[in-house]
C-alpha cells in the first residue's frame, strides 16, 4: 500500500494509532530509564496522593509513583500480548493446517473439542487453565494462548480446505507438479493476510483479558505493576482516590483502540487488494432539456378514472444536478379501461408507475404535473392523504412476486393486515375476507394456503396472492408493473387471464406496464409507447398495430417475432437508447431515425393524428409511410 | 416449533458430553495432590490413604468420570474440598446474582442497540449513526470492569445515586435489586449495545431496500408500521445470531464486573476455587455455565425460528 494512495481519513487513523503503539514500545524497552521512580519503592508518607509536580500521576495505596508503575506496566502489556498471541499462533496454525490437510477422524475430534471450548465463556476457560497452571503473568498468558489458539486453528483449517479444492482441480490440468508442493505454496500465500488481521484482533483481546484476569487477582500478581493490578488497587481505594483508576484504564483503552483500528485498516487494504479509484460522478451536460412540457394541457372528462397531465420526474444522482427521467407525461385511463405503457427498459415506465403512487425513492422528485384520480389531484395531497389513497384507491402489483411479499409473514396475514389497517375490519372478518380473496384469484384450498409463507409458494401462486392483496380494498386504479415478466411462460397466460377476469368483476381501471407489445396487445384496450421518458405515441391496440404513426412504434412492431419461423431475421432499430441526462432538446429518437431531418431539432409536442384518440410525437407523422404489424 | 426444540436439545447432548470430559480431565491435570490440599502437611499416611479412598482417587480415571457424571446428571456435583458445602448448593446460591447481571445487561444492550440501530438506519450519517459507529469501536477497546469502576466512582461514590457495592436479591426487594444491578448492567451492556446497533443498522439498511417494503408502502400501510413490523422482523434475523454469541461474552464479562461491585456471584466463587484448587467446585461451575450457555443458544434458536419461517423444519 503506497502512502500516496491512502485516503486522508485512513491516515488520520493510522498516525495516532502508530504513535500510541510506538510510545508503548519505547516505554516497554526503556522503562528503567524513563520511569522517574522505582515502581516498587514504597513511601507510606505519600499515600494516595493526586497528581503533583513530584508525582505527575499521583501515588497509590503504598505511596508508589503511579507514572513509574504505568511505564513498567507497559512492559508487562507488551510481554503479555507477545506471549499469548505468539503461543496462540504457534499452537493454532500448525494444528489447523494438520487437521485441514489430514481431514477425517483427526479433524472431526479436534473440531468437536474446539466447539466445546468455544461454547464456554472465554474468561472461564482461562480461569480453568490458570487453575491447572497456577497464577502469574507467564502462566496466565499461556492460558490465554491456548484459549485464542482456537481462532487461529479454525482460520488455518479453513484456508487449507479452500486451497485443497482449488489446487487439486488445477493440478489435474497441469500435470507434472506435485499437488502437495503447490498446496504448501498456495497456503503460505493465502494464509498470511487473514493471519495478520487475526493477530491484531488477538492482541487487542489479550490485552483486555490480561487486564481482567489481573484485576480479579489470578493474572499478574502484586507487587509487579501491570495495568490490571493497578486497577485492582484503584477499585479498593475508589472512595479515597478515584483518580487512581484513570491512567491505567486510559492506557488500556488507547492501546487496544490503536491495535483494533490498525487491524481495521489492514483488513481493508489487504481484503480489497488494490484500491479502486473513486467513481467519478457523471457530468450532466447543461443542454439537458429544461422543457417540462411541450404539449397542450389535458382537460378532465367525467369518465376518467385517471388523468395524468404534464408529469415530470427528476432524479438527483449523488452530489449531482437533478436529471429528468420522465417529461411531459400525459395520458388518461377511462373507468374499467386498461392502458398499456410499453417501452424498453430505462424508458421511464416503471418510474411513471411509482410516481403515480408517490413512491419514487430517495433522490427522485416530481418536478411538475397533475395526477387526477377520480378528480382528486394526488400530487397536491399531503403525505397522509396519499398514504390513505394508496391501497384503497390506487394499488400496485410488482414484477417479482417472490420478493414483493414479506418473507417473515404468512401470505394470509399480509392480506388481512391491509384489510384491518385500511378498512378497519376485525381480525375475524379480515381473515374471512382474505380466504375469499385467495379463493377468488384461483388458488385451491384457500384457507390452508392463507397460512403458507411466501417461500412455500410457486412464483405464479405468489403473484396471485400479490394480486389478491392489491385488490383487497377494491381500488379504482391498479398499476401492474411487468406482472408476468418474472414468471414461467406457461404461467404468464394464466395470470393475464386472471387480470382480465378480475377487471370484469372489480371494474377497476388498469395501467399495465410492460416491455412486451404482444402482452400489451393481449390485455390492453389502448397502448402508450414510451421512449426516453416521454410518450411518443398513443392509440387503441388495433389502430397502433395497423397504422403506427411514429417511426419508433413502427420499429418496435417490426421487431416483434411472428410465429415460430424466425425467418427473415428480425430487423432491429439501429443505435442505442440515449441515457437520461443526454437527451437532445428536440426529438429524442432522431439519432436513430431514418426519417430525421433539421425539423426534428426543435421540441416536439404530442399531437392528435388523423384519427381521434391517436396521438403522436413526430413532426413528420402525417407525411410518413410506416410499416405496420404483419 | 416443538420439533425444532427437540432437534436442538438432541444436538446438545454430544457437546455436553465432550465438555464434561474436558472439564473432568482438565481438572484431573491439576499439579497438586488434592489430599495434601485438604489435610495439609500434618496428616499421617493412614489419614492420607483414607481420604484418597473416600474421594475415590484410587479408582481408575474412567470409573471416576462415570461416577461423577452419573451424580452430576442427578444434580449432585460433589462436595467442596475445603468446606463441606455441596457444590450444587454453592453454585445455585451464587447463580442468581450472575444471571441477573447478565440478563439485565442483555436487556440494556438489546433495547439500546435496537433503538439506536433503527434510528441510525433511518437517518444514515446522522449524529446517532455516528455515535453508534464510534461507540462500537470504542466499546470494543474499553474493559467492561474499568467502565464499571468509572461509573461507580461517578454515580455511586460522588453522586450517591446508586449503591457502590453489594447485591440485593430480587425476591427480597425489587427496587433495591434494580438499584444494585443498574450500574454493573450498564457497564456490561452499553458497549455491547453499540455493537448490536451496528448490526441492526446494516441489517435494516439492507431490508429497507427490499421490494416487499416498497410493496407494503404501496398498499398504503403507515410508514411506522412498515418500519417496525415489516422491516424490523426481517432485520432481526441476523441480529439474533449475533446476540447468541454476545450473551456468552456478556456472561464471561459478568464474572469480572460483578467483582467491581462486590456482588457475590459465580465470578468470586470461581476465583476462590482456583486459588484453593477446589476441583469439584471448578468442575461444577464450568458445567453449570455451559448449561446456561446452551440454554441461551436454545432460546435464541427458538427465537430465530419464530422470526425466520425459513429456518423451521418442514
Amino acid at each position: 500500500m503506497k502512502l500516496s494512495h491512502v485516503r486522508p481519513s485512513t491516515l488520520a487513523v493510522v498516525i495516532p494509532s502508530v504513535a500510541v503503539l510506538a510510545t508503548l514500545l519505547i516505554c516497554a524497552l526503556f522503562a528503567e530509564w524513563l520511569a522517574p521512580y522505582d515502581p516498587l519503592q514504597q513511601n507510606l508518607m505519600d499515600m494516595l496522593q493526586g497528581p503533583s509536580a513530584e508525582h505527575w500521576l499521583g501515588t497509590d495505596d503504598l505511596g508508589r509513583d503511579v507514572l513509574s508503575r504505568m511505564i513498567h506496566g507497559s512492559r508487562i502489556a507488551v510481554i503479555a500480548a507477545a506471549e499469548a498471541t505468539g503461543l496462540a499462533v504457534l499452537i493454532g496454525v500448525p494444528v489447523g493446517l494438520f487437521i485441514g490437510y489430514r481431514g477425517g477422524w483427526w479433524d472431526w475430534v479436534t473440531m468437536r473439542l474446539v466447539e466445546a471450548i468455544v461454547s464456554i465463556p472465554g474468561i472461564m476457560v482461562a480461569i480453568v487453565i490458570i487453575a491447572i497452571l497456577g497464577t502469574g503473568l507467564h502462566r496466565a498468558m499461556f492460558a490465554l494462548g491456548i484459549l485464542y489458539s482456537t481462532a487461529f486453528l479454525r482460520l488455518a483449517r479453513s484456508v487449507v480446505l479452500t486451497e485443497r479444492e482449488e489446487v487439486y482441480v488445477r493440478s489435474a490440468r497441469v500435470i507434472g507438479a506435485s499437488p502437495s508442493r503447490i498446496l504448501v505454496r498456495h497456503i503460505f500465500l493465502n494464509i498470511a493476510p487473514p493471519l495478520i488481521v487475526q493477530v491484531t484482533l488477538t492482541v487487542g483481546a489479550v490485552l483486555l483479558a490480561e487486564a481482567g484476569l489481573s484485576f480479579i487477582g489470578i493474572g499478574v500478581q502484586p507487587p509487579q505493576a501491570s495495568w490490571g493490578t493497578m486497577l485492582n488497587t484503584a477499585a479498593a481505594y475508589m472512595e479515597l482516590n478515584a483518580f487512581l483508576a484513570v491512567p491505567p484504564g486510559l492506557a488500556i483503552v488507547a492501546t487496544v483502540l490503536s491495535v483494533n483500528l490498525l487491524g481495521d485498516v489492514l483488513r481493508d487494504s489487504i481484503g480489497r487488494g488494490i484500491r479502486l479509484p473513486e467513481a467519478t460522478p457523471v457530468h450532466v451536460p447543461a443542454s439537458a432539456p429544461a422543457r417540462s412540457r411541450s404539449s397542450e394541457p389535458m382537460t378532465p372528462r367525467a369518465d376518467d378514472a385517471l388523468l395524468v397531465d404534464g408529469l415530470t420526474v427528476t432524479v438527483s444522482p449523488k452530489g449531482g444536478q437533478p436529471v429528468p427521467v420522465v417529461t411531459d407525461m400525459s395520458f388518461r385511463i377511462g373507468r374499467g379501461e386498461t392502458l398499456g405503457l410499453v417501452g424498453e427498459s430505462g424508458s421511464g415506465k416503471t418510474v411513471t408507475g411509482l410516481a403515480l403512487m408517490g413512491l419514487i425513492g430517495a433522490g427522485g422528485r416530481i418536478a411538475g404535473g397533475r395526477v387526477l384520480l377520480d378528480g382528486t389531484d394526488l400530487l397536491s395531497l399531503p403525505a397522509s392523504g396519499l398514504e390513505a389513497a394508496r391501497g384503497s384507491d390506487i394499488a400496485m402489483v410488482f414484477q417479482d412476486p417472490t420478493t414483493s411479499l414479506n418473507p417473515a409473514f404468512t401470505v394470509g396475514s399480509q392480506i388481512a393486515e391491509v384489510l384491518r389497517v385500511k378498512q378497519g375490519l376485525s381480525r375475524r372478518a379480515a381473515r374471512d375476507r382474505t380466504v375469499e380473496l385467495i379463493d377468488r384469484v384461483g388458488i385451491p384450498r384457500p384457507a390452508e394456503r392463507a397460512d403458507a409463507y411466501p417461500h412455500e409458494l410457486s412464483g405464479g401462486m405468489a403473484q396471485r396472492i400479490a394480486i389478491a392483496r392489491a385488490l383487497s380494498c377494491g381500488p379504482k386504479l391498479l398499476i401492474a408493473d411487468e406482472p408476468t415478466t418474472a414468471l414461467d411462460v406457461t404461467v404468464q397466460q394464466e395470470i393475464l387471464d386472471l387480470f382480465r377476469d378480475l377487471q370484469d368483476d372489480f371494474g377497476m381501471a388498469m395501467l399495465f406496464v410492460t416491455h412486451d407489445l404482444a402482452v400489451a396487445a393481449d390485455i390492453c384496450d389502448r397502448i402508450a409507447v414510451m421512449y426516453c421518458g416521454e410518450i411518443v405515441e398513443t392509440a387503441s391496440v388495433d389502430r397502433l398495430f395497423s397504422h403506427p404513426r411514429h417511426p419508433y412504434t413502427s420499429g418496435l412492431l417490426s421487431a416483434m417475432p411472428h410465429g415460430a419461423s424466425g425467418t427473415p431475421p428480425l430487423p432491429v432499430i439501429p443505435g442505442t437508447v440515449p441515457p437520461p441526462g443526454s437527451w437532445p432538446p428536440g426529438c429524442r429518437f432522431a439519432s436513430r431515425c431514418a426519417h430525421a431531418d433539421a425539423a426534428c431539432a426543435a421540441p416536439v409536442p404530442l399531437t392528435t393524428a388523423e384519427v381521434p384518440g391517436q396521438q403522436v410525437r413526430c413532426v413528420h407523422a402525417a407525411a410518413l409511410t410506416l410499416e405496420a404489424a404483419q | 416449533m416443538l420439533r425444532l426444540i427437540g432437534q436442538r436439545l438432541l444436538a446438545m447432548v454430544p457437546l455436553l458430553l465432550i465438555v464434561s470430559v474436558l472439564t473432568f480431565s482438565f481438572t484431573a491435570l491439576l499439579p497438586s495432590d488434592p489430599v495434601d490440599l485438604i489435610i495439609g502437611d500434618r496428616g499421617s499416611e493412614e489419614q492420607y490413604q483414607m481420604i484418597r479412598e473416600r474421594l475415590g482417587l484410587n479408582e481408575p480415571f474412567v470409573t471416576r468420570y462415570v461416577t461423577w457424571l452419573g451424580q452430576a446428571v442427578q444434580g449432585d456435583l460433589g462436595t467442596s474440598f475445603f468446606n463441606s458445602v455441596r457444590v450444587t448448593d454453592a453454585v445455585m446460591l451464587r447463580m442468581p446474582a450472575t444471571l441477573s447481571l447478565t440478563f439485565a445487561s442483555v436487556l440494556i444492550s438489546v433495547v439500546v442497540g435496537l433503538g439506536a440501530g433503527v434510528a441510525a438506519a433511518l437517518r444514515p450519517r446522522s449524529w446517532i449513526d455516528r455515535l453508534a459507529t464510534v461507540g462500537a469501536t470504542i466499546g470494543q477497546a474499553v474493559p467492561n470492569f474499568w467502565f464499571g469502576l468509572i461509573l461507580a466512582s461517578v454515580f455511586a461514590v460522588s453522586l450517591r445515586w446508586f449503591p457502590a457495592t453489594g447485591y440485593v436479591r430480587l425476591a427480597e426487594d425489587p427496587a433495591g435489586w434494580l438499584r444494585s444491578i443498574t450500574l454493573p448492567a450498564l457497564a456490561l451492556g452499553l458497549s455491547t449495545s453499540a455493537a448490536i446497533a451496528r448490526q441492526v443498522r446494516s441489517a435494516m439498511v439492507g431490508v429497507l431496500q427490499q421490494d416487499y417494503i416498497r410493496a407494503a408502502r404501496a398498499q398504503g400501510l403507515p410508514a411506522r408500521r412498515v418500519i417496525f413490523r415489516h422491516a424490523l422482523k426481517n432485520a432481526l434475523v441476523p441480529v439474533v445470531t449475533v446476540l447468541s454469541f454476545q450473551i456468552t461474552v456478556l456472561l464471561g464479562g459478568a464474572l469480572i464486573v460483578e467483582q467491581v461491585f462486590a456482588i457475590n456471584g459465580i465470578g468470586s466463587l470461581a476465583v476462590a476455587a482456583v486459588r484453593q484448587q477446589d476441583i469439584p467446585m471448578i468442575q461444577g461451575i464450568v458445567l453449570v455455565l455451559v448449561l446456561v450457555v446452551m440454554a441461551v443458544q436454545l432460546a435464541t434458536d427458538v427465537l430465530y425460528g419464530l422470526i425466520n419461517p425459513k429456518a423451521r423444519p418442514a
